[in-house]
């Protein structure tokens, strides 16, 4: 669905990205791990076309990226990023119904099957009770599952999620997670999800990138890449690994 | 509702002003009254005011800030420094000033746009920044020309700068009126696209807004349209920012209803301020502007404290 | 010996009291007085005057009708009639002077008008030690009076006297002539858009009455009021006097269908005679009762 081969992307003279190369196919989730400014924002900018790439290709369904107009990409791909804050008042509703910018005309209003889709974006999301309010009167982590729920309601079938877990209490950061999976399996779509919790990208990822200062240092399975040695090297930290006894996949544990 | 009301402020306005009209009955010379001075006039206020709060309601949702507004973005400023220029070198043409507006308008904006630009794209507090700089500047050489000019054209031009409808003509009603619909319509066009970029440009672009594109037709909108308006009476200040705001407090945020209804709001905002304007101190006239901004600065004072 | 210590004494204590030479007139020679100014306003100067600078066109005929005018060694730049005025040194104009050219030309006397900002350099002056005079005559008899005065001021009252009797027999003629029947209603188009004209505290209303016409602004508030167009157009004038500037070739749109118009009683009047309050008013009233009673 969405592939990368060799790409690099450089802001004036610096190379932020270098060298990325990754399939993501369908019902697949990848998780994007790394320390501070490794890259991995810029390089899920470059993969919806908001950030030019300065070399390789980055393929969406059998197309170069970009020969696509903004609105075919935003009705394949959504994005989950950190939500700006705006001064304007703006209902929970309307928020979510943004998403459907892309499949409908410029025009027109929405139609009641796009008001159903929100609607039901936003239940999954569990935010029912909100509906009507104004998202400023919302806690951060409610406004983030707003967020959710606006890229949820594209019906896209690429996700980039961008921490989408940062302000998320536990019920919700395993809410988020499992509803990314749900999508992906129930609607063959496919997630890239930027984290810094590598126990919910063992958990959730079927495949994980490993990225230092732009470059892939590692690109596998969670228990090929979240491997001591590598984890050492990358955030200079020591760990301890060993396996979630609910779940046998990788656990891992800092030690401090 | 609103369209209501706007006939109804319009029918006011026509039955008002420094001479006593009898609605039926009129003589030669009040029918020339009526037919020659007042309803131009009216009519181009109407206008005026419209194409100035939809200019402002869009400028807004553009920026992410409410207090975007032409005159705060050196728009204003650009247009009334072209109609001048027009005034000074080919004082014969009445095509020259609308043109010479558009183009000064047009300048300050691209103007204010490239200096807001920076590598990481368009910074919203940046914009506003440059929104000053521009606006002072541009100020500063009108006042330049004003001094340097001579007396006898001064006068003409100090009352004109702030805000004057008395020169109204149906010529400049034609052009605003045909100025406010296109803008009305090309903006409702793209209120929804408004509604996503108001909520952030990354946002808008992410969600399938060719934001490029977007920015371009709304800058070249304002500039049309702030640029006739101010072609035609000078600078009213404040209807870009009041009006739009009050809008949104009663109806909310979707654009495709406040762009709309901001041209009405405008509409009856103007002509009210101007029949003010025209029967306060009878016979005598005071800019419209000065009213609109005896109005507006409270209400943005009020406004500020809200928030 | 005693004799001799005297006149010593003396001549050393006269020597003490004066100055001495060729750069000025002696002490002695000079008069200090306290005269007072149009705004009653108490000016020390000292007589006799003998470099004087004017800060208004006004000023500079008044003081040419005074007979001092080759007293002036400095006028503002709009300062163009009489024409040996155009031959003195500028000095600004009369919002903006340049206080340092004043100081430089080192003047006896500054006379204004009311038309100057006068605190924003009055104190300056002052500190120098130099006076200044402030004019303000009102209507025709006070521009008359104001040669009068001037003259007195500069000691020239022979000339002046005569000159302000002359312009004195000229309005009286002017009075003579009109006919007591007939007073058109005249309007004075100041400027053409926006729409100013006179109110009822210029000058030139009392000058179209004096000339034999009915000003109808003339209760209109201020000097120059910008006049509503309805109500300019209502009043249907039968005379158009035309200040004679660029923004004011012709009468506003909405005076095509007056009466004044369709008989083609528009008439245009230099702006300079009718704007300054000096000796020209006497000419601006010859015109317009030319104009009003053919």
């Amino acid at each position: 669905m969405l592939s990368a081969y060799e790409i690099s992307i450089s802001y004036g003279n610096r190379d932020v990205v270098r060298g990325v190369s990754f399939d993501l196919r369908e019902r697949r989730i990848i998780a994007l791990i790394g320390p501070n400014g490794a890259g991995k924002t810029t390089l899920i900018k470059a993969l919806n076309g908001t950030v030019p790439v300065s070399n390789g290709s980055i393929d969406l369904d059998g197309r170069r990226l970009d020969s696509y107009s903004r609105r075919e990409i935003a009705q394949r791909i959504a994005v989950v990023a950190q939500e700006n804050e705006t001064k304007f008042p703006v209902t929970v509703l309307e928020y979510v119904l943004a998403g459907r910018f892309a499949s409908g005309s410029a025009f027109g209003w929405e139609s009641e099957s796009d008001i159903s889709i929100a609607n039901e974006a936003i239940s999954k999301c569990d935010l029912v009770k909100f509906g009507g309010r104004l998202m400023n009167e919302l806690s951060g982590g409610e406004r983030q599952r707003v967020v959710l729920a606006r890229a949820l309601a594209t019906n896209a079938r690429i996700l980039l999620l961008d921490e989408p877990t940062a302000n998320l209490d536990l019920e919700h950061q395993a809410m988020m997670f499992r509803l990314v999976r749900e999508r992906c399996q129930t609607c063959r779509a496919a997630a890239m999800v930027i984290t810094h919790d590598l126990n919910l990208a063992a958990e959730f990822a079927d495949e994980v990138i490993l990225l230092k200062n732009g470059q892939m240092f590692s690109y596998g399975g969670p228990e090929d890449v979240l491997t001591e040695r590598n984890l050492n090297e990358v955030y200079n930290v020591q760990v301890l690994l060993d396996e979630n006894p609910a779940s046998g996949k990788v656990r891992v544990t800092t030690i401090f | 509702m609103l369209i209501v009301a706007l006939a109804a402020t319009l029918a006011a306005g026509i039955s008002v002003g420094s001479e006593r009209l009898s609605l039926f009955d009129l003589t030669e010379s009040q029918r020339a009254i009526l037919f020659d001075i007042r309803l131009p006039r009216v009519l181009l206020g109407a206008c005026v005011g419209a194409s100035l709060a939809i200019a402002g309601a869009a400028l807004q949702a553009l920026l992410r800030n409410p207090l975007a507004e032409p005159y705060l973005l050196g728009v204003s400023n650009g247009a009334a420094l072209g109609t001048m220029l027009a005034f000074v070198f080919f004082e014969g043409s009445s095509f020259a000033r609308p043109i010479l507006a558009f183009a000064g308008a047009g300048v300050a904006t691209f103007a204010v746009y490239q200096m807001a630009r920076s590598r990481t794209g368009m910074n919203v507090e940046r914009l506003v920044l440059s929104g000053v700089i521009v606006t002072t500047f541009l100020s500063s050489i009108i006042v330049l020309l004003t001094s340097v000019l001579e007396a006898a054209k001064l006068r003409g031009f100090t009352f004109w700068l702030l805000g004057d409808l008395s020169q109204a003509t149906y010529e400049g009603f034609y052009l605003t009126f045909a100025a406010a619909t296109v803008g009305t319509i090309v903006l409702s066009s793209q209120a929804r696209a408004l509604n996503l970029m108001m909520i952030g440009e990354r946002d808008a672009l992410d969600f399938g807004v060719e934001v490029g594109r977007v920015r371009l037709i709304i800058f070249g909108l304002a500039s049309l349209l702030v640029g006739t308006a101010v072609a035609a009476s000078g600078s009213v200040g404040y209807v870009g920012l009041i009006v739009p705001h009050l809008v949104r407090l009663a109806i909310g945020s979707d654009n495709r209803m406040v762009v709309p209804l901001s041209a009405f709001a405008g509409a009856i905002f103007v002509v009210l301020a101007d029949t003010v304007a025209r029967t306060a101190i009878s016979p005598r006239e005071l800019p419209v502007g000065a009213i609109t901004a005896l109005v507006g600065a409270p209400v943005f004072i009020y406004l500020l404290r809200r928030n | 010996m005693l004799v001799t210590l005297a006149a010593t004494a003396l001549v050393l204590l006269s020597a003490g009291c004066g100055d001495t030479g060729p750069h000025g007139p002696l002490e002695s020679e000079v008069r200090r007085s306290i005269v007072i100014d149009d705004l009653g306003r108490q000016v020390l100067i000292k007589r006799p005057l003998v470099r004087v600078i004017s800060l208004a066109p006004s000023v500079t005929e008044s003081v040419f009708a005074a007979g001092a005018g080759d007293r002036l060694v400095g006028v503002t730049t709009y300062c163009n009639f009489p024409a040996a005025a155009g031959s003195i040194e500028k000095i600004g104009d009369t919002q903006t002077p340049s206080i340092e050219r004043i100081i430089a030309l080192k003047p006896d006397i500054v006379l204004v008008s009311t038309a100057s900002q006068l605190e924003s350099f009055m104190q300056t002056l002052e500190q120098q030690s130099i006076a200044v005079y402030v004019t303000d005559p009102k209507g025709i008899g006070g521009v008359i009076e104001n040669v009068r005065i001037l003259g007195k001021l500069f000691g020239t009252d022979e000339q002046a006297n005569k000159e302000a009797a002359g312009m004195e027999k000229r309005a009286a003629l002017v009075d003579e002539r009109i006919n007591a029947g007939e007073r058109p209603k005249v309007f004075v188009q100041i400027s053409r858009e926006p729409l100013f004209t006179i109110g009822k505290d210029s000058f030139l209303t009392e000058i179209v009455e004096r000339a034999g016409g009915d000003a109808v602004t003339k209760g209109v508030p201020t000097a120059f009021p910008k006049l509503s167009k309805e109500t300019a157009l209502a009043m249907d004038p039968e005379v158009i006097l035309l200040s004679d500037s660029e923004d004011n070739r012709e009468p506003n749109e909405v005076f095509r269908s007056s009466k004044a118009v369709r008989n083609g009683r528009v008439y245009r009047i230099n702006a300079d005679i009718i704007s300054r309050p000096g000796p020209r008013l006497v000419d601006a009233l010859e015109q317009i009762a030319g104009f009003l009673h053919k």
